[in-house]
Parts: C-alpha cells; sequence; structure tokens
C-alpha cells in the first residue's frame, strides 16, 4: 500500500497522540513529534507505508514510555539529593503534583505483589468482561435492535379480537381495516401492511424455501431505507395483474446470485410463479424477522374489502409532531368506530399500538436482558467485594510502610490517593485483560444460537465488541475502582503515624474493627453467590422441564421434514394428497424406517393453527370465554408414529379418506374441558369457518405443544386426506441414527415434486432442541456466571481465612504451647468460616427468595422457585466455604507450636 | 562565573556532533543522531539523545530555539540548539583532560 506522491503520509494517529500525550513539555513535544515525522515520511518513501507505521509505533512507544516514565526531570538529580528530597517530596508536595511519580510508586507497589496483583487484575477481568458481553446483548437485543434512521418514529399496529391471544399478536389486522386506517388516519404518515411470505425458490439447481413478506408498496419509504440498487415497489407493482415484481435482500443477492450486478431485470420462479428483481437492499437490511425477499402485496377489490382475516402485520411512520400516545388515542377511536360500523366482524377487535424495536422485539428478551443485567452487576458486587478485602490485607501488611510515609511527614489524604492510584492502575489492567475475553466470550456466544432462532433475534448483527460496550465496560471499570478502593484507602488515612509500626513487631492479629469489615466482605460474597446460584439453578429446572419433560409424544429416532407447497400449482387438493402419499410411500419403503406420518405441523414447532370450537346442540354464546382449539390434520400414521396413544375409541384409518364422512379425534384436554363427564364419542363438532359437522371418533393422549407458555392445548385431529393443507410436515420414526436418513427423506421428497424445498430437515430432538434455545442460552449464561461468583467467593473466603490464620500464627503457636488441643485450634479459625457462611446464607436465602419471585413474574410462570432449590443452593454454598475456610485453619494448627512462636 | 560541568562520554559526542552542524540548517535532533550513528558507526536511541540534550541544556553547554513550523514536520516546529561558551568549555575541559590521560599512549593509540 503505497500512497501516491500528493496523498500527505500520516503516521499512526494513535501513535503519535499516545507521544504527545507523553511528553508534558510544550517545546519538546512539538520538537520530537516533528522529528518522528519527518523521518517517518523518508522510511514509508523507502519501505512503504505499512512498514513505515509499523516502524513508526516501534519507535514512538519506547520513545513515549521514556518520556511518561519521567526518566528526563529526575536523572537530573544526583542520587544523594534525591534521597534527601524523599522527606521534602512527603512534606511539601501538593496532591496531584507529579502524576508520574505516584503512578511509579503504585506501580512498583503492584509488583512487590506479582501473584496478589495477577488475581485481582484476573478477578476484576471476568467480572468485567461478563457485564461487557451482557451490555452488548442488552444493547444488541433489546435497547437498540434496529438501527436506521429514526426507528425511534416507527411503531407497530395491531388489532385482534382478543380470544384465546395470551401473546401480543403483531399479525392481526384485517385488509379492510389497514385500508380504511390508510385512507383516514391523521397521526401516522406512512402505514405499511406486511403478510408472511416464505417463498419456495425453484426452477433452479437446488430449489430452497426463502424467507420473505408480501408488502404494500412504500413499504422502504417507511423505513427510510434506498435499495443499494434497482428500484423500490410503487403503486403499478400493487394492482392485482401487474407483473410479479421481487426485492432481494443483500445477503440472498450474495448467496444464491454471486453478486451479479445485472440481476435487476432478470425472473426468478418463485412459488411456481415468475417474478421480475426490481432491486437489491442494502447489507444487513433484513426487516423484518431475517426476510431475503420481499414482493408486493397485490390484493384484489375483494381481497382489500375483508375484514375478517386478520393475518397482516402492519407498521407506521409518525407524523411530524405527533408522538405514540396520540396515534394510540387516534388509532383506539377508529377502531371504536369500526366496531359500530361493522358489529358482525369488528366488534371485539382493540387496538394495540406500540413502538417498533418493542413490537417487533420478543417479549421474553426483557425479562432476559434484565435478570442477566442483574446477575452480571451481582458478579462485579462480588469481585469488588473479593478485591476489597484482598486489598485490605495487603493494607495491613503495608502498614509500617504508611506509617513510615506518615511520620516523614505525608498527609493522610495523600496515602488515600496513593491506593486510589494503584487502584485505578488494577482497574486499567482489569478492563485491557477484560477486554480480550469479553470478545473472545461474544464471538463464542454469537455461535451458540441455531440459525433457525437467529432468524427472530432482532439485532443479533450487532453482537459484537463495539466502542459502546468497550466504554461500559471502562466506566464500570472506574465505578468498581472506587468502590473496592475506597475502603482500603479510609483504612489506610485513619491510621496512626506511629503505633501500627511499634506494634508491628508485636501485632498478632489486625485492629477488630477491619476483622469485622472483611468478614462483612467476606459474607457479602456468600450472600450474592446464593442468589446467583438459585437464580441458575431455577432456569437451568425450567429449561429441564421444557427440554427434557415429558411431552406426551416420544420424540427418539424421528427424522421430520418441514415444508410448504407453493399454492399456485397445488391448488387442486388432489395434487396435494398425492404429494403426501408419494412422500410417505417412499419414506416407508426406507428399511431403516418403522413407520411414517405426517400432519400440518409438528409439536414444538409454534406453527398450529388456531380455531373456534362448536359443539352440536349448543347454542353459541359470544361471552363465554374463548373456545379456541389447535386444528390438526394429520395421516393416519402420524399418531402411530409419534406414539401419542389414543385413550378411548379409534385411531384415524386409511378409510377416512376423501369421500368418507368427515371425522375427527379430539385430545383428552378438549374432552375434559367441553365435555366434562360426557363421552364425546359420538358427538359432532364444526371447527372454525367450516360448515361440515365432523364427528368425534376417538380421544388422544395430551402433547405440549409449546413449551414457552407451558400450556396443554386442547386439539381436534383431523384426517389429512380429508382437508389437505399447503403445510405439510413429515415424521419417520428409524431404527437407528435419525440423521442418516437425511439424504433418502431429500429424495422421498424429489421423487414427489422436484422443484420442492425442505424447509427443515431435522431430527425431533433437533427440533426441540433449537425451540428451547433461546433459554438454553440464557441458562448457559447464567450458569456459567454462578460458577464464576462461586469460584469467586470461594476464593474469597480462602484467601480471608489463609490471611487471618497466618496473622495468629503466633496466638495459635502460644495455644498449642500452653495445652490447646489441635483441634481446639483448627475450630478457633474454622468456626469464624462457618459464621461469616452462615450469616451470609442467611442473608443470601433471603435475596434468593426474592429473585425467585421476580424472576416467576418476570418469565411468564415458566419459573416455578422450589424452597428445595433455595436449601440445597445454600447449603452448598455454607459447606463449601466452610471447606474453604477449614483448610487454612488446618494447615495453621498443624505447625510446630515453637516453629510459630519463634515466626515473625 | 559557573563552574565547568562535567560531561559524560555521549553527552561528548553529541557536542562535538552539534560543533559539525553549527551555523547550519542541520542543528537539530535528526541529523544529529544521523550524524552520530555515521560517525561512531554505532546505533544511537532516539530517546537517549533526547534525555543527553536535555541534560546539555540544563547544565548550560547548550542554547536551543524553536524554529518554524514546517508541512514535512506535520506542522511541527524544529528544535534547533547551539553550543554556548560555557559548552565550548566543558567539552574543552573533556578533550583536555583526554588528551592528558592519553600522552605518552601515542605508540599504542595511532597504531593503524
Amino acid at each position: 500500500m503505497t500512497p501516491s506522491p500528493s496523498t500527505p503520509v500520516i503516521p499512526p494517529d494513535w501513535a503519535e497522540r499516545l507521544l504527545r500525550a507523553a511528553v508534558r513539555d510544550a517545546d519538546w513535544r512539538d520538537a520530537v513529534s516533528g522529528d518522528l515525522r519527518e523521518e517517518f515520511a523518508a522510511v514509508a518513501s523507502r519501505a512503504g507505508y505499512t512498514a513505515a507505521r509499523r516502524w513508526y509505533w516501534r519507535q514512538a512507544l519506547p520513545l513515549a514510555a521514556r518520556f511518561a516514565a519521567g526518566r528526563l526531570v529526575p536523572a537530573l538529580t544526583p542520587p544523594r539529593r534525591r534521597r534527601l528530597a524523599v522527606a521534602d517530596i512527603e512534606r511539601t508536595s501538593r496532591l496531584g503534583s507529579g502524576w508520574t511519580r505516584e503512578l511509579r510508586h503504585a506501580w512498583r507497589a503492584l509488583w512487590q505483589r506479582p501473584a496478589l496483583s495477577a488475581v485481582i487484575v484476573g478477578t476484576l477481568a471476568v467480572a468485567l468482561a461478563a457485564n461487557a458481553v451482557i451490555f452488548n446483548l442488552a444493547d444488541a437485543l433489546y435497547l437498540r435492535p434496529f438501527r436506521f434512521a429514526e426507528v425511534d418514529r416507527l411503531i407497530v399496529v395491531a388489532s385482534d379480537t382478543g380470544a384465546g391471544k395470551p401473546y401480543f399478536d403483531r399479525e392481526s389486522v384485517a385488509a379492510a381495516d389497514f385500508r380504511d386506517w390508510r385512507r383516514t388516519l391523521t397521526t401516522v404518515s406512512h402505514l405499511a401492511a406486511l403478510e408472511w411470505w416464505d417463498p419456495n425458490f425453484s426452477g433452479v439447481e437446488r430449489p430452497e424455501s426463502l424467507h420473505g413478506f408480501l408488502v404494500t408498496p412504500g413499504y422502504f419509504e417507511l423505513l427510510g431505507v434506498q435499495p443499494l440498487f434497482g428500484r423500490t415497489f410503487t403503486d403499478d407493482d400493487g394492482r392485482p395483474h401487474a407483473t410479479r415484481t421481487v426485492i432481494l435482500s443483500h445477503a440472498l443477492w450474495l448467496r444464491r446470485f454471486n453478486a451479479d450486478p445485472g440481476i435487476v431485470g432478470t425472473t426468478l420462479r418463485l412459488d411456481g410463479t415468475p417474478h421480475e428483481v426490481v432491486g437489491v437492499m442494502p447489507p444487513r437490511f433484513v426487516v423484518p424477522y431475517g426476510s431475503d425477499v420481499w414482493a408486493p402485496i397485490a390484493y384484489d377489490d375483494a381481497a382489500w374489502a375483508d375484514r375478517k382475516r386478520d393475518y397482516l402485520l402492519t407498521f407506521g411512520r409518525l407524523a411530524d409532531g405527533q408522538t405514540l400516545e396520540s396515534a394510540r388515542a387516534e388509532l383506539e377511536a377508529v377502531v371504536a368506530r369500526q366496531a359500530v360500523e361493522f358489529p358482525e366482524t369488528n366488534r371485539n377487535r382493540q387496538v394495540t399500538v406500540v413502538s417498533f424495536s418493542r413490537g417487533l422485539g420478543d417479549d421474553a428478551v426483557g425479562p432476559f436482558v434484565a435478570i442477566w443485567q442483574a446477575a452480571a452487576v451481582l458478579l462485579l458486587l462480588i469481585a469488588c467485594a473479593n478485591v476489597a478485602n484482598l486489598l485490605l490485607a495487603r493494607g495491613t501488611e503495608r502498614q509500617p510502610e504508611f506509617a513510615i510515609r506518615l511520620a516523614l511527614g505525608a498527609s493522610r489524604l495523600r496515602l488515600a490517593l496513593q491506593l486510589l492510584i494503584e487502584g485505578v492502575c488494577l482497574a486499567v489492567l482489569g478492563v485491557a485483560v477484560g477486554t480480550g475475553l469479553a470478545s473472545a466470550a461474544i464471538t463464542l456466544s454469537r455461535g451458540f444460537l441455531p440459525e433457525t432462532v437467529v432468524r427472530f433475534v432482532p439485532g443479533y448483527e450487532y453482537l459484537k465488541l463495539d466502542l459502546a460496550t468497550f466504554a461500559a465496560m471502562a466506566a464500570l471499570g472506574a465505578l468498581a475502582t472506587i468502590v473496592f478502593s475506597l475502603v482500603p484507602a479510609v483504612q489506610a488515612a485513619r491510621g496512626g503515624p506511629t503505633a501500627p509500626a511499634m506494634s508491628q513487631a508485636r501485632a498478632s492479629t489486625a485492629p477488630p474493627g477491619r476483622q469485622w469489615l472483611r468478614s462483612l466482605l467476606a459474607g457479602a460474597q456468600v450472600a450474592l453467590t446464593i442468589a446467583l446460584v438459585v437464580a441458575a439453578a431455577l432456569i437451568v429446572g425450567a429449561l429441564n422441564r421444557a427440554a427434557y419433560g415429558a411431552t406426551g409424544f416420544d420424540r427418539r429416532n424421528l427424522i421430520t421434514a418441514q415444508l410448504t407447497l407453493p399454492e399456485a400449482p397445488y391448488k387442486d387438493l388432489d395434487r396435494r394428497r398425492q404429494f403426501t402419499a408419494v412422500v410417505l410411500d417412499r419414506l416407508r419403503a426406507l428399511p431403516s424406517v418403522t413407520e411414517a406420518g405426517a400432519a400440518t405441523v409438528l409439536p414444538y414447532t409454534n406453527l398450529a393453527a388456531s380455531r373456534t370450537l362448536f359443539v352440536e346442540g349448543r347454542p353459541i354464546d359470544d361471552t363465554a370465554p374463548a373456545r379456541t382449539v389447535d386444528l390438526q390434520r394429520a395421516s393416519p400414521d402420524y399418531l402411530e408414529t409419534l406414539r401419542i396413544p389414543v385413550l378411548r375409541g379409534r385411531g384415524l384409518t386409511a378409510g377416512d379418506g376423501a369421500g368418507a364422512p368427515p371425522v375427527a379425534l379430539v385430545s383428552q384436554r378438549l374432552a375434559d374441558q367441553y365435555f366434562p363427564g360426557d363421552d364425546p364419542i359420538g358427538r359432532r363438532i364444526r371447527v372454525g369457518d367450516d360448515a361440515t359437522w365432523i364427528t368425534i371418533v376417538g380421544v388422544t393422549g395430551d402433547i405440549v405443544q409449546d413449551w414457552f407458555l407451558g400450556r396443554i392445548n386442547p386439539t381436534v385431529y383431523r384426517p389429512l386426506e380429508q382437508d389437505p393443507t399447503l403445510r405439510v410436515m413429515f415424521a419417520a420414526r428409524t431404527t437407528g441414527d435419525p440423521l442418516q436418513l437425511a439424504a433418502d427423506v431429500q429424495r422421498a421428497v424429489v421423487a414427489a415434486d422436484p422443484d420442492q424445498p425442505i424447509e427443515v430437515l431435522a431430527s425431533m430432538d433437533e427440533v426441540v432442541r433449537n425451540k428451547v434455545a433461546g433459554i438454553n442460552y440464557f441458562a448457559q449464561a447464567l450458569t456459567l456466571m454462578s460458577g464464576i461468583a462461586l469460584v469467586l467467593a470461594l476464593t474469597g473466603m480462602y484467601s480471608l481465612m489463609a490471611y487471618l490464620a497466618s496473622r495468629r500464627t503466633r496466638e495459635i503457636g502460644v495455644r498449642v504451647a500452653l495445652g490447646a488441643t489441635r483441634r481446639q485450634v483448627t475450630w478457633l479459625t474454622a468456626s469464624r468460616a462457618g459464621r461469616i457462611a452462615l450469616g451470609g446464607a442467611a442473608a443470601g436465602v433471603a435475596l434468593a427468595v426474592a429473585l425467585g419471585q421476580v424472576m416467576q413474574s418476570a418469565l411468564f410462570g415458566l419459573i416455578t422457585p422450589s424452597a428445595l432449590t433455595i436449601a440445597a443452593s445454600a447449603l452448598t454454598l455454607v459447606v463449601v466455604t466452610v471447606a474453604a475456610g477449614y483448610l487454612p485453619a488446618r494447615r495453621a494448627a498443624a505447625q510446630d507450636p515453637w516453629q510459630a512462636l519463634r515466626t515473625e | 562565573m559557573k563552574p565547568t560541568p562535567y560531561v559524560g562520554e555521549f553527552e561528548y559526542a553529541v557536542l562535538l556532533a552539534l560543533l559539525h552542524l553549527e551555523g547550519t540548517e542541520e542543528a537539530y535532533a535528526v541529523p544529529v543522531r544521523a550524524l552520530l550513528e555515521q560517525r561512531t558507526g554505532r546505533p544511537v536511541a532516539r530517546g537517549a539523545l533526547y534525555t543527553a540534550l536535555e541534560r546539555l541544556e540544563t547544565k548550560g553547554c547548550l542554547r536551543s530555539r524553536m524554529g518554524d513550523p514546517t508541512a514535512e514536520r506535520g506542522g511541527k516546529a524544529k528544535r534547533y540548539f547551539s553550543v554556548t561558551p560555557l559548552g565550548v568549555k566543558a567539552l574543552k575541559a573533556m578533550h583536555a583532560s583526554l588528551a592528558n590521560l592519553s600522552r605518552g599512549l601515542e605508540a599504542v593509540l595511532e597504531q593503524p
């Protein structure tokens, strides 16, 4: 890299800044940096720019170190005079004068005890790194998941009927309502509707299911995003019979089209229909939900007049001068008016208006991040307590030094300042090491979330060590410094000039006040650690229930394939039936497959369709609680394949074909809820808008469809043959490792339709694991943090006890010499560890109970705090901390009393 | 009248180099270092040179003035040095003491 003669050769900015900061004299500063620049130009023309920059760093660093160390000035003082000047300095120098000298002192003090300093720096680095990682997660996933211009002016509007939706349903606006809003709203300048659209990309060698959305023209303008090249959608693209157009994401353009610059104007087959590419979006724009493609919504008048089907996701941009509240007020008024105007469809409709980040974010992220953040702060507090304790011990050791300096005339404030500077040095080192740790941890954590989940994590692309994260870490480091070095500093400032120095020779224990403080710090560590361990245990318990708990079906040895047939070529229901039949036949023909079945949705895919249930002979009562059930369509072998038991009546059979009388199975939960004390078999039901009366022929066992809500949904199983859906999922039970069949499953699908991609091909175990990946990630992070806390608390207790035991060596010697037994002497020190641990545990249990309650309310009842968990955690911690305190006590008691008495 | 300061070996070399460059536009750190390295055949640490210059100035052997900022130095001025009469005196003293010491050793010292 050689610059052209016209470009000025600039040395590395940071190196020059460093150098200029190090040289205090202004004339010298100009002379030195000017000299280096002059030679830099010469080196650059000789060896090239890159080499010259390296050269500059090599020159600047030692120079800066030399100037910073202040060797220039003190070297002028002859050694003899310098020694005389020390007392002078202690007595006369003002605070803050001669910072380099203070720094040198601090540096030397730290190097005197390298192991201690390393432990402190390591403790700080780990705690700060944990905080940095959590801050980064909070910032990327929760605080600023979307980073385009004026994102705070954007809103998400949802409008559901409130029936049976335990969560915030974003895709809940009906087309006609949307059109009315767009016409009437004044508080919102742009309004765009989006419809899920995961098209099958075919007509190529490797068909693939893409993620995308149908959007109303104006969508990109609403977000304020320009295409990288090409154009966005015009109103003409949104007319019903216009040429279908599509816009690609940057990632898809790179991945599937090798960044072909001539892509605009070409045609892709999506869901069997040709789409003309009109534009490519800039890198990293994947809004919403990791979209690969966007196409215009092109409804005809009939579709736009629909007020019943509510599936649109709606974004808006606030008009100038309007706020979220004013938009909410206007929308509430409009929706109330619609409820009166269209009572049949809109009577129960409500509107929810939220900010863009809240609307698109996962509801669970907020509480997760809050708990993480709390855990990280606890960890930092534990680390601070630990470091403060170590520094206190060190302060006692250094009392002679302080006493001498006080005697020489140093002010107490100076001594305190000296300790603060030492604290700052430690913190700077801690931040430096912590930065490296945090960077590695963030990189690792990125790889932890599976691809299928990442799509639904807005802000995932911002998970990296950025400036904000570093700044947060440095700020926390500064805060920690104040916390942990203040106590020893105050202690040092309080001591008298002579008393400790004189009594040092005889001192057997530290002053009582200080011991009390140390015990408090150690106890606080125990308490905070118990809280953290309990939090982690609760989450891990919830995770285990979710991932490995009873699901009502057998998830082992199942290979599954999820796919969606495109609508246009599969308009004919017989084609759908045929597709399913061919795939199932092929699967069954595989030698290691014992059973194979198909259904609209598999458990743990969270795609179940909710429908209203009508029971024959019962009046429709709109005031009754929601009669929402899951509608499942399954092939005859499906229940058998998943090992879902048929409890009463019969299962689905091949006889329940297209022409046969409509039948259904219901789950136990449904039977209990809608036919209490009654036999549902033989009764007839209607599901959703379908007018067909269906006869119940059997009752199945319940399965857990959704771990997160912890709900067992009442479910209706209809024969897939009688109601073939576009979404089909296959499951095959195998005798060996299910993943070995992946290629065979692929071939089975290709045999049925070579253009048909598989969206997800995974074992059932993987499907479940992916489903719990979020909470797993969360649990792992908390477990790691509580593990670190535990180690810190143990080292804290151990070092405190070791220190106390060493201070009491003499006392122990006297006691043993006077006839005390080993056991009594051990008890002397160990009992203290026991008292600290018990006191800490009492406080920790109180903290843990409170924390458990907060977590329970924050995490939607996912967490069930159990007294057993808390008691077990507290007991474990007491035992291990007492053990950590016992070891040094035993060592102290084991020594030879005469040896101990001679020890000074 | 100040007492004649004592200059060390490296300071002696720096003073000599500055005398060579005196009156030219070259009497600042970069050419001094180049000259020292060229004539003595030994690398000269940048920091050591600045230390010596500063020390000599404090002893009163050198006087310095700031030149005009130039573009090639990134707008930074040069610090020009000149040897003071006291510096010449110190140099002479050092030279004389070395000469005294080496008197009678010509046979050894001036062999090729």
